[in-house]
C-alpha cells in the first residue's frame, strides 16, 4: 500500500486488472481479503457483491475458475454492460478484488415515428421489446432489423429504419426511437419469362403466387414485390417444370430493374431443358422381393413421364400404398430406397432403385408422454403398435387418427418418435397435448306458444366416475377415464322444466371396448288458463292440467369384429312413464291417464365416416328395432280396455333405418346423401296404435326447443314449419283440422352439398345447399314413399369445441300442406346439436 | 377501498415491502405474493433483493402453486449461490418438485424431474437433516414409476379378450418390467400373468407356431416356480404347465410324423409328382 503526505487526498489505490496475475507456470491461492463493486451509478453495489457468488475470507485460486465465474454471474444479471476485474491490493496471501462495473440504462419507451396506428400494434407484437428490459446493442439493432423486415414483408422494398436511445439522464431509463422511412410500395410492373416455349405461359404465371405484375382490378393478391417470396416462386417454378419431366428446367439468370419510383421489372431467364422420359425401372439390393414385384408396387412403367416429384410419392407417400410401406408394415424400419438415374439416352432415363432393407424391429416399449389429464389407460387402449408385434408403418398412422379422434389431444400436437434400439428392436414412444373437451350449452330463446325458454347444458367429455368421491380429483371434475357425463337443464319457470343426465362409459370393466350408457329424464308441462296467464303470471297462475313424464335407460353396446370393424351392436332396455292430467296433448281424445312403456331396442350400425366434424368420405348406416312387450296376445280375444286406461300398457313395435354417405365431388366440395325410414306397428289387429313415439316431421327437427314436443320422434325438414308436415288423413281430429298425433310411418331423403370455409379445430365452418324430401302417413293404407313434400334451401353450420354444433338454414318448400297456411314459404331454421335425422 | 389496494396503488417501494412482509407475517399468501412479485422487478440489485424473491417463492409454495414455486426456488438458489438460505432454497425446491407429481396414471415427466432435484439435493448437502425425507420421498416416486409399469403390463393382459396379439405384448412388457425392477412386489403376479398369457397366446396361435410357443410358456412357469415356489398363483400356473408339456410333446411327435410323411413321399416313385402338377 502506499501512503501519501501533503494534499491530503486520499485516492484510491492503484489498482491492478487481476488477468495481470494470470501465472499458468505457477498458480497461486490466495484469500479474499476484501470485495468491493465500484462504477454503479443506480445498482446497489452490495447487493451486486453478493451475485458474484464470492466471500471475503473464500480462498481463490488464480488463474482458476472461481474468478472467471463470478464475472460471468455478473453479466449473466443482464443488468450490466461491462465488468472488468481489478486486483486493488495483493499480500502474499490476501487479495483486495474490485469490480468495475457500468450499470445499462432500461427500455422505458418505445416511439414509433412514421408509422400508422394499426401498424405501431402490429410492430410492437413483432419486435417483442418488454419495457423494463436492459438496453444492449444487441436489442437495438435487431429492433431496426425486424421493423425493417416488416415492411420489406409488406412490399415496402425501400425501407429505411433508425434507431436511438435517448437515456433520461435523472434515473437508469431511456427511450428508444424508432423512425421509419417506409416509401413507396414497389410493384412489379412486367415480368419477363424468356426462354419458354414448351409450357403454357399462363401455367408459369400461375405458379409464381406471391409475385405478380400489376393489373388493374388485381384486388386480393395485389402485386407487390417482396424478396423473400419470390425466391420461393423461381423454386416453385422449377419444380413445377421438374414435375412435367423438364428435369433440366433452371432460372439461369435474373435480375432486378429499379424503373426509379415505385416499380420494377423482373427479368427471368429460363433453360427449359428437355421433356424426359422413364426407361427401364431396376432394382437393387433387393432380397425380400423381386425386382417384378416391387416394380408392381411402385407403378411407374416404361414410357411414363419422368416425375420426380411423383416418383418420391410413390416411393415415401400415403401410408399403405407407397413402396415403403410394402417394407414398413412389416418391421424393416430402416428401410430406404434411393431413386438414382442410371443412364440418360436422349429423353430416355433408366432409373435404379437402390433399396436398402436392413434388419426387421420388433416394437418393445410404447411409451406415452403428455397426457397431464387422461389416464393411461383411456389412451393405451387405442394405440395400434403393440410391444411384440413388428413395426408397422400403417399402425402408426392409424393411431394418430384414433387418439385424434379421442377428442381430448390437439390434434396438431400428436407427436410420434420411433426410438430404434440396438438390440433390433424399436421403442415407440407417442407424445401428446391436452386440450379441453367439455362443452357447455347456455341459451335462451322465444319458442313458439310457451315463450321464453332458457337451457343450460353441460358435457363432459373426459369424465372420471371413479374419482367422484376423491376429493382432490375435483379441478373443477374429476377428469381422465374418458367417460362422458353430460346434464342438461331446460326451463320457462313453472309451465316447462325438463331436466336429463346422461353417463357413457366407452369400456365398460376396461377388458373390451362395450359401451354401458345410462340416461336419466324428467319432463313437466303445466297447462294455464291464458286469462289466468296473463293476469296473475306464471309465478301464481293455477294449472288447469299437466303432463309429466320420467324416462330411464341403461344400454350396452359393443363393437364387431365381423364383417369389419366399423359395425357395431348395441341394446337397451328403457322405461318411460306418461302422466297425462287433464291435458289435450294429442289430440286424440286421451287426456287423463298414467302410461308405462317398457322398451327392448336393438341396433345395428356401421360407422366409417372419416372425420366427425367435417366429413368428406365414409358412411354411415344404422337399423334398430324397438320392442314393447306383446301384452295383447296374453289377453283373451274379447277384450275391451277400460276407455280410461287404454294406454295404461303401451304396446307397439318400432323400426328405424338411417344412411349417410358422403363422397368429395370435386375439391373441397363434397355431397352428403341421406335416407331415413322409420315404422311404427302393432302386434295384434285387435289393438290399436297407441299416441306415442309416432313420427312428427317438419322445421328443424329439435325436439323440446320451443315447441313443445315429447313422446314422439321429431324429424326434421326444412322449408316447412316446426312440427307441421301432415297428411290429409284420420289422423287429424275431425273437423278441427289439428292434430299432433303425428305418423306411423314416414320417410325422408336428403342431399346435401357442402363447402368447407375453414377446417380449423378451434372452429370448423361451412355452407351447404340442400334438396330434400319427406313425409309421414297415418296408416299403412295410404303409405306412399313417393308422394313428398319436397324442398330445398341453404345453410351453414359452426363446429367450436365449447360449444358443439350450431347450424342456421333457409329452406323453401314446394309443396302445400292441406289444412296449414303459408306452411311452402321460405323458413329460416336454427339447429344446436348434431341433427341425426 | 381496502388497505391491500391503496398500498398496491399507492404505497412507496418501503412501504410495499413493509406491507409484503407483514402479510407474509399473517400467512395472507395471496397477498404477499402479489406485493412481492411486483417489488422484484423494482428491487433488482438493491439490498432487498434477496430476501424478496426468497419469500416470493414462499408465498408460492403455500397457494400450492408448485411449478411455480419450483421454478422460484430454483431462480433463487442458482442467483444467490452463497447465500445463508441457500440450502432452504434448493430443499424447497426438490419438495416443490415432489408436491407437483401427478398420480401414476398420467405422465410422469414431472416425477422424473422430483426424483432427480432431490437426489441433488442429497449430493449437495449429504449432512443436512432433510436428507431422510428426501430418500423416502425418492423412494415413493421410485415405486409410482414402478406401478404405472405393471398397470401398464397388466393393461395388455386385460384387454387381451379384445385383441389376442396383446397376449404376446403383455410378454413383452412383463419382461421389460422384469428387467426394470427386478426387486418389485409385484414380481410374483407378473410372473404368473406372464405364464397365462404366453399360454393363451400359444392356445390361439397357429398349429405351425405352436409348439414353440408352449416351449416359451414352460420356461416360463420354470422360471417361476424356481423363484416364487410358494406363490398362491401357483395352483392356477401348474395346469397350464401340465398343457403345455403334453402339447409339446404332441406337436413334436405330430412334426416327426409329417417329417416321415416327407420322407416317404421322396421316396415314392415321380411320376406322382408330375401327376399332380
Amino acid at each position: 500500500a502506499q501512503v501519501r503526505i501533503g494534499a491530503g487526498i486520499p485516492t484510491a489505490p492503484p489498482a491492478t486488472p487481476v488477468s495481470d496475475l494470470n501465472n499458468y507456470a505457477d498458480p497461486k491461492e490466495y484469500e479474499i481479503g476484501g470485495l468491493t463493486v465500484t462504477g454503479t451509478r443506480y445498482l446497489d453495489p452490495n447487493s451486486l457483491v453478493s451475485l458474484t457468488g464470492l466471500k471475503i475470507g473464500d480462498k481463490v485460486r488464480i488463474p482458476g475458475e472461481a474468478l472467471g465465474s463470478s464475472i460471468r454471474k455478473l453479466m449473466e444479471s443482464g443488468l450490466l454492460d461491462d465488468v472488468e476485474l481489478f486486483a486493488t491490493n495483493v499480500t502474499d496471501s490476501k487479495i483486495f478484488l474490485s469490480f468495475q462495473v457500468k450499470d445499462r440504462p432500461r427500455l422505458m419507451k418505445v416511439n414509433f415515428a412514421g408509422v400508422r396506428k394499426g401498424e405501431q400494434e402490429s410492430l410492437k407484437d413483432k419486435v417483442k421489446l418488454n419495457l423494463g428490459r436492459v438496453i444492449t446493442p444487441t436489442v437495438t439493432k435487431n429492433t431496426q432489423l425486424a421493423v425493417r423486415k416488416f415492411f420489406v414483408d409488406k412490399g415496402y422494398l425501400n425501407t429505411k429504419v433508425k434507431t436511438t436511445v435517448i437515456p433520461d439522464s435523472a434515473r437508469n431509463n431511456a427511450t428508444m426511437r424508432v423512425t421509419v422511412d417506409k416509401g413507396e410500395k414497389v410493384k412489379i410492373r412486367h415480368i419477363a419469362l424468356n426462354g419458354r416455349k414448351e409450357v403454357e405461359e399462363s401455367k408459369v404465371r400461375l405458379k409464381m403466387k406471391g409475385t405478380k405484375e400489376m393489373r388493374f382490378g388485381r384486388l386480393f393478391t395485389p402485386s407487390k414485390f417482396v424478396p423473400k417470396k419470390y425466391e420461393e416462386d423461381k423454386q416453385k417454378l422449377i419444380e413445377y417444370y421438374n414435375k412435367l419431366g423438364y428435369r433440366d428446367a433452371a432460372v439461369e439468370s435474373d435480375s432486378i430493374i429499379n424503373n426509379g419510383g415505385n416499380t420494377i421489372d423482373l427479368v427471368l431467364n429460363l433453360n427449359e431443358g428437355q421433356r424426359y422420359y422413364v426407361r427401364n425401372v431396376s432394382f437393387e439390393g433387393n432380397y425380400l422381393y423381386t425386382a417384378d414385384r416391387l416394380r408392381e408396387v411402385l407403378g411407374v412403367n416404361k414410357g411414363d413421364i419422368y416425375n420426380t416429384e411423383d416418383l418420391e410419392k410413390k416411393l415415401n407417400g400415403t401410408p399403405g400404398q407407397d413402396l415403403s410401406s410394402l417394407y414398413m408394415d412389416d418391421g424393416y424400419l430402416y428401410f430406404s430406397a434411393t431413386p438414382v438415374e442410371k443412364a440418360i439416352e436422349g429423353d430416355s432415363i433408366d432409373l435404379e432403385i437402390r433399396v436398402f432393407e436392413g434388419k426387421q424391429a420388433t416394437i418393445n416399449r410404447v411409451i406415452l408422454n403428455g397426457n397431464t389429464k387422461t389416464s393411461d389407460h383411456v389412451v393405451m387402449r387405442q394405440i395400434r403398435t403393440l410391444p411384440g408385434q413388428k413395426f408397422s408403418k400403417t399402425q402408426l398412422i392409424r393411431t394418430q387418427r384414433e387418439l385424434a379422434t379421442l377428442g381430448y389431444f390437439d390434434p396438431e400436437k400428436i407427436g410420434i418418435n420411433p426410438q430404434p434400439q440396438n438390440d433390433g428392436t424399436v421403442d415407440i414412444e407417442y407424445t401428446v397435448e391436452e386440450k379441453p373437451s367439455d362443452q357447455i350449452e347456455l341459451s335462451g330463446g322465444w319458442g313458439g306458444f310457451i315463450g321464453f325458454v332458457g337451457t343450460l347444458g353441460l358435457t363432459f367429455n373426459n369424465f372420471s366416475a371413479r374419482n367422484i368421491t376423491n376429493m382432490n380429483a375435483w379441478r373443477p371434475l374429476p377428469a381422465g377415464d374418458g367417460q362422458r357425463l353430460s346434464i342438461r337443464f331446460q326451463a320457462n319457470g313453472r309451465q316447462f322444466q325438463t331436466y336429463s343426465l346422461s353417463f357413457v362409459e366407452p369400456w365398460l370393466g376396461g377388458r373390451k371396448p362395450n359401451a354401458l350408457s345410462v340416461s336419466i329424464s324428467s319432463t313437466v308441462f303445466r297447462q294455464f288458463n291464458q286469462v289466468d296467464l296473463f293476469s296473475r303470471g306464471t309465478r301464481n297462475a293455477t294449472a288447469i292440467g299437466d303432463y309429466k313424464n320420467v324416462a330411464v335407460t341403461v344400454g350396452l353396446g359393443r363393437q364387431l369384429k365381423r364383417p369389419d370393424d366399423f359395425f357395431s351392436l348395441s341394446h337397451s332396455l328403457t322405461y318411460q312413464r306418461y302422466d297425462l292430467n287433464n291435458i289435450a296433448l294429442f289430440g286424440n281424445g286421451y287426456n287423463n291417464g298414467l302410461s308405462n312403456n317398457f322398451t327392448f331396442n336393438t341396433t345395428l350400425s356401421r360407422n366409417s365416416i372419416d372425420n366427425p366434424q367435417f366429413p368428406r368420405s365414409g358412411s354411415s348406416f344404422s337399423l334398430s328395432g324397438s320392442f314393447t312387450p306383446p301384452y295383447s296376445v296374453f289377453r283373451p280375444k274379447d277384450y275391451k280396455p277400460p276407455v280410461e286406461d287404454r294406454f295404461k300398457w303401451v304396446e307397439y313395435h318400432k323400426w328405424m333405418f338411417d344412411a349417410t354417405w358422403y363422397q368429395t365431388v370435386v375439391g373441397k366440395l363434397v355431397l352428403s346423401a341421406r335416407a331415413h325410414m322409420g315404422f311404427l306397428g302393432r302386434y295384434n289387429s285387435r289393438t290399436e296404435i297407441g299416441p306415442f313415439e309416432r313420427f312428427v316431421l317438419g322445421g328443424s327437427g329439435l325436439a323440446g326447443q320451443g315447441v313443445f314436443a315429447l313422446a314422439q320422434d321429431i324429424v326434421g325438414l326444412r322449408g316447412y314449419p316446426d312440427r307441421q308436415v301432415y297428411t290429409a288423413d284420420n289422423n287429424r281430429i275431425a273437423g278441427t283440422g289439428v292434430t299432433s298425433q303425428g305418423g306411423v310411418v314416414y320417410n325422408k331423403f336428403v342431399s346435401e352439398l357442402r363447402y368447407p370455409v375453414s377446417l380449423n379445430p378451434s372452429a370448423t365452418i361451412f355452407v351447404l345447399g340442400f334438396l330434400e324430401g319427406g313425409n309421414n302417413w297415418g296408416s299403412y293404407k295410404q303409405f306412399n314413399p313417393f308422394d313428398l313434400k319436397r324442398s330445398a334451401g341453404v345453410g351453414a353450420r359452426i363446429f367450436m369445441p365449447a360449444f358443439g354444433l350450431i347450424g342456421i338454414d333457409y329452406g323453401w318448400g314446394f309443396d302445400p300442406i292441406p289444412g296449414v297456411q303459408k306452411a311452402n314459404t321460405g323458413q329460416f331454421h336454427f339447429t344446436i346439436g348434431q341433427q341425426f335425422r | 377501498c381496502s388497505p391491500f389496494s391503496k398500498l398496491q396503488k399507492n404505497g412507496t417501494q418501503e412501504e410495499k415491502y413493509k406491507g409484503a412482509l407483514e402479510y407474509y407475517k399473517k400467512e395472507d399468501w395471496y397477498r404477499a405474493g402479489m406485493l412481492f412479485e411486483e417489488l422484484i422487478p423494482v428491487l433488482k440489485g438493491s439490498n432487498e433483493s434477496e430476501m424478496a424473491q426468497f419469500y416470493y417463492a414462499y408465498t408460492q409454495y403455500h397457494q400450492q402453486l408448485y411449478s411455480v414455486s419450483a421454478q422460484l426456488f430454483k431462480r433463487f438458489y442458482e442467483t444467490f449461490a452463497r447465500s445463508e438460505k441457500a440450502q432452504e432454497a434448493q430443499y424447497m425446491y426438490a419438495l416443490s418438485q415432489y408436491k407437483d407429481t401427478p398420480k401414476f396414471n398420467l405422465d410422469q415427466s414431472n416425477t422424473v424431474a422430483a426424483m432427480s432435484a432431490l437426489q441433488d439435493f442429497i449430493n449437495s448437502y449429504p449432512e443436512s437433516e432433510f436428507r431422510e425425507g428426501c430418500t423416502k420421498m425418492i423412494l415413493e416416486l421410485r415405486q409410482r414409476l414402478e406401478q404405472k409399469a405393471y398397470e401398464k403390463a397388466k393393461l395388455y393382459h386385460k384387454t387381451s379378450g379384445f385383441n389376442i396379439a396383446s397376449l404376446k405384448s403383455a410378454v413383452v412388457s412383463i419382461d421389460n418390467f422384469q428387467k426394470e425392477f427386478p426387486d418389485s412386489e409385484y414380481n410374483e403376479e407378473l410372473a404368473f400373468l406372464k405364464v397365462d398369457s404366453q399360454y393363451n397366446y400359444a392356445v390361439n396361435s397357429l398349429e405351425t407356431k405352436q409348439k414353440e410357443r408352449f416351449q416359451d410358456a414352460v420356461t416360463f412357469y420354470q422360471a417361476m416356480v424356481d423363484k416364487y415356489p410358494s406363490s398362491k398363483y401357483l395352483k392356477q400356473a401348474e395346469k397350464m404347465y401340465e398343457t403345455s408339456v403334453k402339447e409339446v410333446e404332441r406337436l413334436a411327435k405330430l412334426e416327426k410324423e409329417k417329417e416321415q410323411q416327407k420322407q416317404n413321399d421322396a421316396n415314392r416313385p415321380a411320376k406322382v409328382t408330375a401327376a399332380s402338377n
